[in-house]
């Protein structure tokens, strides 16, 4: 038997798992699930009379999760720090990182402008790709570290804000 | 021509490398296949004859560099190259370069490439061949009455449209005759804005249009003939993500009408090999010449479900001099579907994703095809093009093909990148998409304001990781008594449906 505690977009959600003979079965919140294998990494769950078929794997403390097509990932809670190069993921509002290494196609603002939540910032390429980044916060831009053209990783801020006080 | 080819150097990557190395394997010709850095353990380096090293990462100095290319095809003594699609496919210079070296391409001259390739030469060429083209003016104007002239002669309603144009800016469609003078003015305007040039033309405005393209092959026998329409109406950004076959839209004596016009494009522009006419289809049933694409298709795989043909196989038999003659009869059974699967985030702006592929577990099943370039292990990269796979189902009617492929995708397990494996099922879970209401904004209308119902499973993503959590803490011995019993279509053997070949 574990008992188990996961965060699950900023909710907390226990599981409480035991091990039979032939299946996995969970209680997690109201609910109870048995998870029965098929094959690797992969089970099939009924719900309320649905059949879901779910795979998970865990990978550097993260569990990936496709369940019928929806894709999750939970930090495992026994890991110790999460990896990841994306700032915006880890809660630092107002600092804005590239989703991943690529190039700054345009910039979007300028220093002193005025920022709203889900504002376009920047725009950068990846894999042949046009991304937009978005602010996650209200405010105004402190600082832009790049240019137009420049090659950016997901380590270093492009774009730092004055975040508006709540 | 008439020379039976050994080897064929697949100047190109990742899904569609391996699945001409599997015509290759079909046909008994060997088959070597081109590895960058960014490909060291790729799939397609791993089950080809033979694998040459091109060079870095970046496409310009690997799969783009005609010159390394040529060498590799003369070192490992291949006398024929397949480009695939993307990279060199429709460069008429790595034609040129073939026939040079005495090596066979595998596709059309250059000659036509070049005429194809050039939108403004071809659609000269096809207006005298007789081909319907969005009716309008060329270029732009200065005097209001020849856009009065082009607009009336065109049919209303119109699009006003930016030369320099792009993104909607300097677009204006009129209905109505005496809006045009207004309507020319606000575009100049606003293309003088956005582009720093306000020369604006005009043509037809097409009221709902439908993506209809037909697949080609010519030998050089002088048999040109066609394999039927795929319709590619569901468009992300003009990029195709769900094909199918047949269209709703054909009734069969637009089929006849199209099908032959295509044949006459492919004819007109002296075309070889396999090809793709696309066409606009609009609501009543008119249809525009848009361009011939002169390669093999990412979407071909649902025309060769319901045509029982192999594409790639005529590639090959039509570059070493045989007859398509065999093709003449070709019938269309049921329905087919493809959905691409990209390493992108369909919850998140489809974002590119990249990482390691931790979990791959393909679905399989009658009627179930995955044109696939990634395996387990396999490195998803920022270097290319993301596409990893490619998931075709064929069934009887369109509602089993659509039921069956949201299953399948279901069935599809890849993990550790992202895909868009839910946006697909949720387009082909729309009840507009169910009713065959395809258009090219289908996207734009019906896809922008998705419901999240992610909370309502909150329990049964907690429980999925918990037993990933204790299936490793007890050793996994107990799934492995599992994985080794075969689900029932592995014991059917490894041939599929669609998998058929048609000699």
């Amino acid at each position: 038997m574990h008992n188990l505690e996961f965060d699950f977009k900023g909710e907390s959600v226990s599981a409480e798992v035991e091990k039979s003979q032939t299946a996995f079965r969970v209680k997690s919140g109201e609910k109870e699930f048995v998870f029965e294998p098929n094959g690797e990494n992969q089970y099939y769950v009924n719900v309320n009379g649905t059949k879901y078929l779910a795979a998970v794997v865990s990978h550097k403390g993260k569990y990936f999760i496709d369940i019928d097509s929806m894709l999750f990932e939970l930090s495992d809670p026994q890991a110790d720090a999460v990896v990841g190069g994306s700032g915006g993921q880890t809660g630092e509002k107002d600092k804005i990182f590239a989703p991943m290494p690529g190039k700054i196609v345009k910039l979007l603002v300028a220093v002193g402008d005025e920022i709203k939540e889900k504002q376009a910032m920047v725009i950068v390429e990846a894999m042949k790709m046009e991304n937009q980044v978005n602010s996650l916060a209200n405010g105004k831009v402190k600082a832009i570290h790049f240019g137009e053209g420049d090659q950016v990783d997901t380590e270093n801020p492009i774009i730092e804000l004055e975040l508006d006080e709540e | 021509m008439s020379k039976k080819i050994q080897k064929i150097l697949i100047a190109n990557r990742s899904e569609i490398a391996v699945r001409v190395i599997n015509a290759c394997q079909a046909m008994g010709i060997k088959s070597v296949a081109l590895y960058s850095d960014a490909d060291k353990n790729s799939k397609h380096k791993m089950i080809a004859d033979e694998a040459v090293y091109i060079g870095e990462a970046a496409p310009q100095k690997s799969y783009l560099d005609i010159e390394k290319i040529i060498s590799a095809a003369k070192e490992t003594n291949a006398d024929a190259i397949h480009p695939g699609y993307g990279f060199l496919a429709e460069n008429p210079q790595l034609a040129i370069r073939c026939a040079e070296e005495n090596i066979i391409f595998i596709g059309p001259s250059a000659d036509a490439i070049n005429l194809l390739g050039n939108k403004v030469e071809s659609r000269i060429k096809m207006e005298d061949a007789g081909i319907p083209l969005i009716p309008g003016m060329k270029k732009s104007e200065t005097d209001l009455d020849i856009y009065k002239k082009a607009a009336d002669e065109a049919g209303y309603p119109v699009m006003v449209k930016a030369a320099a144009g792009g993104g909607g800016k300097g677009m204006r469609v009129v209905h109505k005759a005496k809006d045009l003078k207004d309507a020319v003015s606000a575009a100049k305007r606003e293309a003088k804005n956005a582009f720093n040039n306000d020369s604006v033309y005009l043509e037809k405005y097409i009221v709902n249009p439908r993506h209809i393209e037909f697949q080609i092959l010519a030998d050089t026998h002088g048999n040109t003939i066609h394999l039927f329409e795929r319709e590619c109406s569901i468009q992300r950004r003009h990029q195709k993500i769900i094909e199918e076959t047949p269209s709703v839209a054909m009734t069969d004596e637009l089929r006849i009408r199209m099908g032959a016009d295509a044949v006459r494009v492919a004819q007109a522009a002296g075309y070889v090999n396999a090809g793709t006419v696309e066409f606009l289809l609009d609501e009543s049933g008119h249809y525009y010449f848009l361009e011939m694409n002169t390669r093999i298709q990412v979407e071909h795989p649902i025309t060769e479900m319901v045509t029982s043909t192999d594409l790639v196989i005529e590639q090959i038999r039509i570059a070493q001099g045989e007859s398509i003659e065999h093709l003449k009869n070709i019938q269309q059974s049921g329905h087919a579907i493809e959905c691409r699967i990209y390493a992108e985030d369909g919850e998140n702006n489809f974002m590119p994703s990249i990482g390691e592929i931790l979990h791959y577990k393909e679905p399989s099943g009658p009627g179930i095809r995955v044109d696939s370039g990634v395996q387990k292990g396999t490195e998803v990269t920022i270097d290319y093009d993301p596409i990893m796979a490619k998931l075709i189902v064929h069934a009887p009617s369109r509602e089993i093909a659509i039921s069956k492929m949201i299953l399948a995708l279901h069935q599809f397990k890849i993990l550790g990148v992202k895909t868009s494996k839910k946006y697909m099922v949720d387009i082909l879970s729309h009840p507009e998409f169910l009713k065959g209401n395809t258009f090219t904004d289908f996207i734009e209308k019906y896809m922008s304001e998705r419901e999240d119902f992610s909370e309502n499973f909150k329990e049964l993503v907690a429980a999925s990781a918990a037993v990933c959590y204790a299936n490793a803490v007890h050793g996994n011995s107990h799934a492995h008594t599992q994985e080794t019993a075969p689900s029932p279509w592995h014991l059917l053997g490894a041939i599929q449906i669609g998998d058929s070949i048609h000699a």
